[in-house]
């Protein structure tokens, strides 16, 4: 027992938190993954056994389950793993920390059951709005409520990390930041600054609005102010999975990272470019001149950057690894890689998906080319591979790894893992590709019913029903997959023997360390400073044309709360009504 | 740097790198088929660029268009 | 910074993705010309949208030689009007609002796709050159039937298409030997006068009494409707010789064509008591 090093050994206490924050993440998955089952069989018109105005409340819960539950449950977990693992310290105060993960899981709460209430007539509640809530959609006062407590404690928990680096910095005056921690102060960088745009569209607006202080608001404004925040998020889903890529897929190919330098320019990068780019989710908006979104779109552009330096060092770094281990030839090193492993194996995968994912991404980066591609399928066969597998099928491998960390215990079944991250793969595929397939000749996402009275979709290739068939064994997969993962996860916690066989916890080395970087790099104020700047740059113009022309309340815009049901020609009759 | 950063193989990481043949450093080591992969993903990415912007997106009109003066640059 | 000579080429090589990207997305608005939605369209305050000249009464107005607009109105979960017709080769601008939720305008299997927010008017001109029928569809959810939001577009060739409406007025009945009038009102929204006849065909199909049978009427007037105007026609009709019975009626103008039937009754067969 001495001998073990695992991160449970050496940081007890915080290794408690963060298993209840990656179960709190497992948890959203689950329930999230099996809404899109029903999803995936509504929309095909494969089984349909909800009425499809309820589809949108599922939609809702799948998507703020699985976009911010899940995603951000796990980056607090790694995060605080990341900070103290590096820094080599544990956190400053640790009921500090159970303080944020408690305002998280209230948060998550209070969304929940506001979302439910659009199912269950016993909560008089409904927040049918999607993840996005546009207003003059109005959800109830405890959705908004809930959202900011959410995100106030991710602030927290960032306040955690810095104050832990603080902390080690006046122990380590003229050290480099350990990268780890170098990932996770520079997300959350961004991160604070991205938030401010959501806090200010709840907080000044739409709650205030739902509690009936304000009576209108400029549905352009919030939208923006959404946005603001919209697209950072998804990069603070995928940073973590970054972090993971550059720190624990080298190691787990038997190799190093390739350069530590280059890594934490990517991570300047994204701090710098993640916010000043939301409007290219607005190229399709009125109200917005085209010269802000060409702006928005050239920061976009290059954002890619950041992540084709990524596929870069990361595949070397596992070059690296493949040919210590004996790996030949120009390709054929790839099957000296350890495939068996399911943590090296999902990663690897998550990898390669990510590059088709990339691809749909720059697609959607192009300004005018949006006006084939927006608000289509396409959009969201391009976010199952980014969030749902760059990011998903990351966490899950990495899980393979972290939990035995976390718990002394080893995988419960290693080989079912390695069947469900490729499962995961297989299922990914389908789905996506059917997806992104569908969006070109117009089926459009967020909707129930995509069959429609008037007229049918026309594919150049192949047919709608092969479409949607793809679609649906996709989804089955894919759930059969989470399935399957938290089936591991669980017998691994609650029925697995302590070992002590664990590996030390240790992350990557590097081939070409911090040494090799300028210590400008490491000055966090300087990106910071510049990132305020770009953004002020992106969107100053963009919302005081829009306040000016709009109005910060709107004009007259009344709320429209979903949960008033009514029959289709009813609202007919009703238009023809209001119609002169 | 940290204690926790991994030194390479000492028979204390019972199944993280047990395979390990040879110790590669910086200077040894050139990512011959890392660049041939990123190369192969820079040829897809232009080949679909070029369909999806041509063939899928300028073939699939009718299209929004403008009055050209006023569509070009931060107007 | 120690970086190896591979990955600097890939630097180098991403950036001229990068620049080819932007490049390739300019040149799209230089050469085919395309525009984005922008803020052009204007704010609309949705509870004006009733008195707003454009929109209260939407649909396809005439501009001037093959240009047209189209105003639409989107609401959950139907657009007013919900079919627009336009002709082939012509120009159309677009104009959207919403009266609601945010929705939006999207012609299916095209690149013709906007978001319509609250607030604000979404402009956007587009060149139909073929004839053709496309689905409209709202991509951007609004409510509970978000599903069931659609639409048409039909472009129909150029000389299928007018902008001449026509509404008929008329009695039901009339006593034989009274004097009745069949109103006929003719719209035409082209930017232009429209000089046709309209023709009034009264026949007697119930085959009743002899007297009547080969006693086809017809009555033609010349009108001009004014661009963007529109012009009643009355029909006067001496129903002396008619006959007790119905008697179909048919208007036509420019091949439009409006019908009804009237019903001529005896002074004693009760009808409005009208002497």
């Amino acid at each position: 027992m001495a001998m073990r090093n695992a991160y449970i050994d050496q940081f007890p206490e915080e290794a408690r938190v963060i298993r209840a924050a990656l179960w709190s993440s497992f948890l959203a998955l689950m329930i999230g993954g099996t809404l899109g089952l029903i999803q995936g069989l509504h929309r095909t018109n494969v089984l349909r056994f909800i009425p499809s105005q309820d589809y949108y409340t599922v939609l809702t819960a799948h998507g703020v389950l699985l976009v911010i539950t899940f995603t951000i449950f796990f980056l607090v977990g790694i995060f605080t793993w990341a900070v103290t693992t590096s820094l080599d310290r544990g956190v400053k105060d640790i009921r500090f920390t159970w303080g944020w993960y408690a305002m998280m899981s209230l948060g998550t709460l209070l969304v929940g059951v506001s979302i439910l209430g659009g199912v269950v007539d016993q909560i008089p509640m409904n927040a049918d709005v999607l993840y996005t809530f546009y207003s003059p959609f109005q959800a109830h006062p405890a959705f908004y409520v809930g959202f900011v407590l959410f995100v106030v404690g991710t602030w927290l928990a960032g306040f955690d990390w810095f104050r832990t680096w603080w902390a080690w910095k006046k122990d380590n005056p003229d050290e480099r930041i350990p990268l780890p921690t170098f990932m996770a102060l520079t997300t959350m960088l961004f991160w604070y600054l991205s938030s401010i745009g959501v806090a200010i569209s709840i907080l000044a607006f739409l709650l205030p609005w739902s509690l009936g202080i304000i009576d209108s608001v400029n549905p352009l404004l919030t939208r923006t102010l959404f946005w603001f925040f919209g697209h950072p998020v998804v990069y603070f889903w995928l940073m973590p999975a970054y972090m993971l890529w550059y720190t624990m897929l080298p190691k787990l190919s038997g190799g190093k990272l390739f350069s530590d330098p280059l890594a934490r320019v990517v991570f300047v990068l994204f701090l710098i470019l993640s916010t000043p780019v939301g409007i290219h989710h607005q190229y399709l908006d009125p109200g917005i001149a085209e010269g802000f979104k060409f702006i928005a779109m050239t920061n976009t552009m290059f954002l890619l950057l950041p992540s084709l330096l990524t596929a870069f060092t990361v595949v070397a770094s596992m070059e690296h690894g493949a040919r210590q281990r004996g790996g030949e030839g120009y390709l054929s090193w790839l099957k000296a890689l350890p495939w068996r492993d399911p943590a090296f194996t999902g990663m690897a995968l998550a990898g390669l998906m990510f590059a088709a994912g990339g691809f749909s991404g720059m697609i959607n980066a192009g300004l005018s080319i949006n006006y084939l591609v927006h608000n289509s399928w396409w959009v969201v066969g391009h976010f199952h591979l980014t969030v749902g597998t760059a990011v998903a099928l990351t966490f899950m491998a990495a899980s393979y790894w972290f939990i035995p960390q976390l718990t002394g215990k080893e995988i419960w079944n290693r080989s079912l893992g390695l069947v469900q991250v490729v499962l995961w793969f297989i299922g990914m595929t389908f789905m996506s590709n059917a997806m992104h397939r569908a969006g070109l000749f117009g089926i459009p996402r967020r909707t129930a019913e995509p069959q429609y009275e008037g007229f049918s979709f026309d594919p150049a290739v192949g047919t709608v029903a092969e479409i949607d068939a793809q679609v649906a064994l996709g989804a089955a997969l894919l759930t059969l997959s989470v399935y399957l993962f938290i089936t591991n996860m669980v017998l691994t916690t609650i029925g697995g023997s302590t070992s002590d066989a664990i590996p030390d916890n240790t992350y990557a080395g590097t081939l070409s360390g911090p040494e090799d970087s300028p210590a400008i790099i490491d000055n966090l104020k300087l990106w910071t400073s510049i990132a305020v700047v770009l953004v002020i740059i992106a969107y100053s113009l963009p919302l005081a044309s829009i306040i000016d022309a709009g109005g910060l309340f709107g004009p007259g815009i009344d709320p429209w709360k979903p949960s008033v049901v009514v029959d289709p020609s009813l609202v007919l009759e009703s238009v023809r009504g209001v119609m002169p | 740097m940290s204690s926790a950063i991994e030194k390479g193989v000492d028979g204390k990481h019972p199944t993280d790198e047990t395979d390990q043949v040879r110790e590669l450093d910086h200077d040894e080591y050139d990512p011959i088929g890392t660049a041939i992969l990123v190369g192969i993903y820079f040829l897809i990415l232009v080949a679909l660029w070029i369909f999806m912007y041509f063939i899928e997106f300028l073939g699939n009109g009718p299209t929004v268009t403008g009055v050209l003066l006023t569509v070009v640059g931060l107007a | 910074m120690n970086i190896h000579t591979y990955e600097k080429t890939w630097l180098a090589v991403a950036m001229v993705l990068i620049v080819g990207f932007i490049a390739t997305i300019t040149y799209g608005a230089v050469g085919p010309g395309i525009a984005m939605i922008d803020d052009d369209g204007g704010t609309i305050d949705p509870d004006t949208i009733n008195d707003d000249e454009r929109f209260s009464d939407p649909g396809v107005t005439h501009v001037g030689g093959n240009e047209y607009e189209a105003a639409v109105v989107a609401q959950a979960w139907a657009y007013t009007p919900s079919e627009i017709t336009v002709p082939a080769n012509s120009t159309v601008t677009f104009y959207v609002t919403s009266r609601d939720v945010t929705h939006s305008y999207t012609v299916a299997g095209t690149n013709v796709n906007t978001m319509v927010v609250p607030g604000q008017v979404s402009e956007m001109t587009v060149e139909f050159d073929e004839p053709g029928e496309y689905g409209i569809l709202c991509n951007e959810y609004c409510g509970a039937y978000h599903h069931t939001m659609e639409g048409k577009l039909n472009v129909v060739p150029e000389d299928e298409f007018d902008l001449t409406e026509l509404s008929t007025e008329a009695p039901d009945e009339a006593q034989l030997g009274n004097q009745t009038t069949i109103n006929t009102t003719v719209s035409n929204d082209m930017n232009y006068d429209l000089e046709t006849t309209a023709t009034l065909e009264i026949g007697n199909q119930t085959v009743e009494q002899d007297q009547t049978v080969e006693q086809d009427q017809t009555v033609e007037q010349d009108v001009t409707v004014p661009a963007h105007g529109s012009e009643t026609l009355e029909f006067a009709v001496d129903t002396t010789d008619f006959g007790t019975g119905d008697h179909d009626w048919t208007v036509t103008v420019d091949g439009h064509e409006g019908s009804g039937t009237l019903t001529v009754t005896n002074a004693t067969e009760g009808g409005d008591g009208d002497a």
